[in-house]
C-alpha cells in the first residue's frame, strides 16, 4: 500500500520533474559543461569542443568589461532589492490600512506587474529619452532644471553610481514592486491583531509596533522575498538589455547582458557560459544560505 | 465482477489505439496524395519585407505560378525578423534547415557551417544566369560570393543614401544638400538650433539611421579611401590615415562643431523619430526602408524631405553602405535542382519587379531600378543612382559580424564609441583596434 502510494506520488510529480529536467536542469548543466570547454561557433565545426579547464573563467575575469559588469550587477541588485523592500514595506502598510478606495489602490499598485519587462522597458525608454522625455519637460516647466537630464546616456559617475544605472534600477523597482507588495501584504494580514493590541496596551509607538511586532513577524516572508529578489536581480536581463544595452560606456552592463553579448554577438558560447556560471555560483550561494537558515529554523 | 475493472481500463486503450491507427492511416494517405500530386516538394524560408500580409500573399501567388509551370511544390515559411538571426545561427550549426532560403550574412553563416551546414555554394549552376554581371549591381554580387564560390542571387539591397529635410534647408537659405564633408559641417552649423538655455532643439547632422557604430563608420571610412581588411579576409587594414581622418571628422562633428548628438549610439536613440519630429535636419546614411515608409506612414511630411547621393569624402569617393539579401541553397537540401529552378523563377526581371513593388525594397537587378516602378518619384531615382556607389558592408571573414556587432565589446563599436563619443585619443584607439581585429581574424582563419 505504501509502495503504491509512493508510486502514485512519483507519477504525479513526474510531468513537472520531466519538464524541469528538460528545460531547466539539463540546459543548466550543459551550460556549465560549455564553460569548461572551447565552444567557439567559428571553430567548433573544425576543432570540436576540447576541454580547457578554467581557461574560460580566467579569460572573462581578465576582461575589464566583465569585472566592471560583475561589480555593476552587485550594485544593481543591492539597490534594486533595497529600494523594492523599502517601498514594498511602506506600500504594503498603506494597502493594509482600512480606508475608502483601498481596493482601487491595491489594483493600481499591481498595474506595473501586468506590464511585461520588455514592454515596460519600451515605455520607459520613451519617458527617459533625453530630447523627448515628458519628465524633462515637466522639470523644466517647474523651473527645476535648465538643461535636459540625460537619464539613460549620461556617462558622468559618482563612485559606483550614475544616472543611467539609477534610472534602470528605478524601472526595475517600478516593475518588481507589486510582487513584493503582494508578498508583504499577505504576510501583514496574517499577523494577529492581538499582538498590536498588546503592544498598544504597553504604550508602544507606531515605530515600536513596526519594529517589535511587524518586522519580527514578517521575517520568514522577508527572508524568502529577499532571496527571490536577489536571485532575480543577479539574473536580470531584459530591462538593461533593451533600455541601454549595457551602455553608456558599460555603466549599466550586468552579467546576463554580458553573457548574451558574448554568445550571440561574438559567437563565444564558452565565455558566455563562464559568465553565466558566475551568476549560477552567486545565486546558488544565496540559495544554499537561505535553505540552510530555513532548515535550522525547522530543526 | 472482478474482470469488470480490467475491461473498463482496456476499452479506452483500445479506443485510443484505434483512433491513433486511423490518424496514422489518414496522415499516410494525405502524404501519399500530396506526393502523387507534386513529384517534387521543396521548403523555402524567408524573412518578411514590407507589409507581412502582402508579402505572404505575394509568395502564395508566386508558388502557385511556379507549381503550374514546373510541377514543383514550394512550401514557404516566413520567419519573423526577431528570431531570424538565432534561426540561421542554429541552421549553421546543423539544426533543422530548409532546402533553400532567403538569407543574409553569407560569410558568417558559411564560416560557422564550415562546409557542412548552412549556405551551400552553387557555382556549378552559375551559368543558369549567363548575364549575371551585367544584370545586377556589382556591390550586391559581392555579397553572394565567398572564396570564389557563388552562393545565390541577390534579391534585395539595403542601400543608404543621404536624407534631408528640404523645409529646414530652405529655411536656413541653403540651396542644395551637402556635397562633401566640408559642406556637411558648414550646413550642419546653420541647421543646428538651440533654445535660450543652450539645449539643442535641432541637430544639423546625424551620421546614420541606426545606433550601430560599426555600420555608421563604414561609409565614411570608405569615402576617406579606407578598407577594412585584405581581400582574402586574413589581414586587418584599419590602422591608417583614412581611419584617423574619418574618426577625427566624426569626433569633431560631436565635440568641436557640436552639430551631431552625442547620443547617436545609445540604445535609446531613435533617428527615425528624430527626423520625423524635426530634431534632426540631415541623416548622412539613411535607412533603405525609410523613403517607402515615409510615403506610406508619414503623408503629412510629403514635400519636406528628399534623398541625395552620399557626400564625397576627402578622396572624392561617395561610397554608400550596401548589403544584399539573397536566395540560396542549403547543405542537406534534398533537391538542389528544384531549388535552382525556383530561384531562377524568382529572379526573372518580371518577378523581381513584382517582389520589389510589394516589399518596397530596392532591387539589385538593374532593369528593376530603371523600370517605371523605380522612376516615378525623385527619391527612387536617387536610390537607383546610389546603387552605383554601393559598397558591400559584408567583408570576407566569418568573424566580420562579430567585429561589426552593435554591442559594446565589439572591435568597431569600441573604436568608434571611445573616440567619437568618448573623445578618446584616436591614434591609440586605432592601434588597439587594429590589433584586436587581427586577433579576431586569426580566430576565424585558424584552420
Amino acid at each position: 500500500m505504501t509502495r503504491q502510494k509512493y508510486l502514485f506520488c512519483y507519477l504525479m510529480v513526474a510531468p513537472a520533474m520531466l519538464i524541469t529536467t528538460a528545460l531547466g536542469i539539463y540546459p543548466m548543466l550543459f551550460s556549465l559543461w560549455m564553460s569548461f570547454v572551447e565552444y567557439d561557433l567559428l571553430r567548433i565545426n573544425q576543432f570540436g569542443t576540447p576541454f580547457v579547464g578554467l581557461d574560460n573563467y580566467v579569460e572573462v575575469f581578465s576582461d575589464p568589461r566583465f569585472v566592471q559588469t560583475l561589480f555593476n550587477t552587485i550594485i544593481f541588485t543591492i539597490l534594486a532589492v533595497a529600494a523594492t523592500l523599502g517601498f514594498g514595506l511602506l506600500l504594503s502598510q498603506v494597502l493594509n490600512a482600512n480606508y475608502r478606495g483601498r481596493t482601487a489602490m491595491r489594483m493600481l499598485v499591481c498595474v506595473p506587474w501586468f506590464v511585461p519587462p520588455a514592454v515596460a522597458s519600451a515605455i520607459w525608454m520613451w519617458l527617459l529619452n533625453t530630447d523627448r522625455s515628458p519628465i524633462n519637460f515637466l522639470l523644466q516647466d517647474a523651473g527645476l532644471i535648465t538643461s535636459n537630464i540625460r537619464w539613460l546616456t549620461d556617462s558622468a559617475t559618482w563612485g559606483p553610481f550614475s544616472i543611467p544605472m539609477m534610472s534602470i534600477v528605478a524601472v526595475r523597482v517600478w516593475n518588481g514592486l507589486p510582487f513584493a507588495v503582494i508578498f508583504l501584504l499577505a504576510a501583514l494580514q496574517s499577523i494577529p491583531r492581538s499582538l498590536y493590541e498588546a503592544a498598544e496596551v504597553d504604550g508602544a509607538s507606531l515605530w515600536q509596533k513596526f519594529w517589535y511586532v511587524t518586522l519580527p513577524m514578517l521575517r520568514p516572508v522577508l527572508a524568502i522575498l529577499i532571496t527571490l529578489l536577489v536571485i532575480g536581480g543577479l539574473g536580470s536581463f531584459e530591462i538593461n538589455y533593451i533600455m541601454t544595452g549595457g551602455g553608456p560606456q558599460n555603466l549599466t552592463n550586468i552579467m546576463a547582458v554580458y553573457s548574451y553579448q558574448q554568445a550571440f554577438s561574438f559567437y563565444r558560447f564558452d565565455l558566455a557560459s563562464a559568465a553565466s556560471g558566475m551568476i549560477f555560483i552567486m545565486t546558488g550561494f544565496i540559495s544554499i544560505f537561505y535553505l540552510r537558515s530555513q532548515l535550522k529554523r525547522v530543526a | 465482477m472482478t474482470h469488470r475493472p480490467a475491461d473498463t481500463t482496456k476499452t479506452p486503450f483500445r479506443l485510443l489505439a484505434r483512433r491513433a491507427a486511423s490518424l496514422a492511416l489518414a496522415t499516410a494517405l494525405t502524404t501519399t496524395t500530396a506526393m502523387g500530386g507534386y513529384a517534387q516538394d521543396i521548403t523555402f524560408w524567408t524573412q518578411p519585407q514590407g507589409d507581412l500580409l502582402a508579402y505572404q500573399d505575394m509568395f502564395d501567388t508566386l508558388t502557385s505560378e511556379f507549381r503550374e509551370q514546373s510541377g514543383i511544390n514550394v512550401s514557404v515559411e516566413v520567419i519573423n525578423w526577431s528570431v531570424a538571426f538565432n534561426t540561421w545561427l542554429t541552421v549553421a550549426q546543423g539544426g533543422a534547415a530548409p532546402d533553400c532560403a532567403d538569407m543574409y550574412w553569407l560569410h558568417s553563416f558559411s564560416g560557422i557551417g564550415a562546409g557542412r551546414f548552412g549556405p551551400m555554394p552553387i557555382t556549378q549552376y552559375k551559368d543558369q544566369w549567363p548575364t549575371l554581371e551585367e544584370d545586377f549591381y556589382e556591390g550586391a554580387l559581392v555579397d553572394v560570393h565567398r572564396n570564389g564560390e557563388f552562393y545565390g542571387i541577390p534579391w534585395r539591397v539595403d542601400i543608404r543614401p543621404m536624407m534631408y529635410r528640404t523645409d529646414f534647408l530652405q529655411e536656413a537659405g541653403i540651396d542644395a544638400p551637402p556635397d562633401n564633408w566640408e559642406q556637411i559641417v558648414e550646413q550642419g552649423l546653420k541647421l543646428t538650433q538651440r533654445d535660450a538655455n543652450g539645449n539643442v532643439t535641432r541637430w544639423g547632422f546625424a551620421l546614420g539611421a541606426n545606433n550601430n557604430p560599426g555600420q555608421t563608420l563604414m561609409p565614411y571610412y570608405w569615402q576617406a579611401g579606407g578598407a577594412m581588411m585584405t581581400e582574402d579576409g586574413r589581414t586587418a587594414t584599419i590602422d591608417n590615415d583614412a581611419m584617423r581622418t574619418t574618426l577625427k571628422f566624426m569626433q569633431d562633428l560631436v565635440h568641436v562643431h557640436k552639430i551631431t548628438s552625442p547620443e547617436i549610439f545609445e540604445k535609446s536613440a531613435d533617428p527615425l523619430a528624430d527626423f520625423t519630429s524635426g530634431t534632426v535636419a540631415i541623416v548622412g546614411s539613411t535607412n533603405n526602408s525609410w523613403p517607402s515608409q515615409f510615403d506610406r506612414d508619414y503623408p503629412e511630411l510629403e514635400g519636406t524631405w528628399a534623398l541625395e547621393i552620399n557626400p564625397a569624402g576627402p578622396t572624392g569617393e561617395r561610397d554608400s553602405f550596401s548589403g544584399a539579401g539573397y536566395w540560396g541553397v542549403l547543405y542537406g537540401s534534398k533537391d538542389v535542382d528544384a531549388c535552382i529552378d525556383w530561384i531562377k523563377f524568382l529572379s526573372t526581371p518580371e518577378n523581381m519587379e513584382r517582389i520589389s513593388e510589394v516589399t518596397g525594397a530596392a532591387s539589385p537587378r538593374r532593369s528593376v531600378m530603371t523600370s517605371e516602378l523605380w522612376t516615378q518619384k525623385p527619391w527612387q531615382a536617387v536610390m537607383a543612382e546610389t546603387l552605383n556607389y554601393g559598397h558591400t558592408s559584408q567583408h570576407p571573414s566569418a568573424v566580420w559580424n562579430a567585429i561589426a556587432s552593435p554591442e559594446p565589446g565589439a572591435v568597431l563599436y569600441d573604436l568608434v564609441y571611445n573616440t567619437v563619443i568618448g573623445g578618446g585619443d584616436i591614434d591609440a584607439a586605432v592601434t588597439e583596434a587594429q590589433a584586436r581585429m587581427q586577433t579576431e581574424l586569426d580566430r576565424a582563419n585558424a584552420s
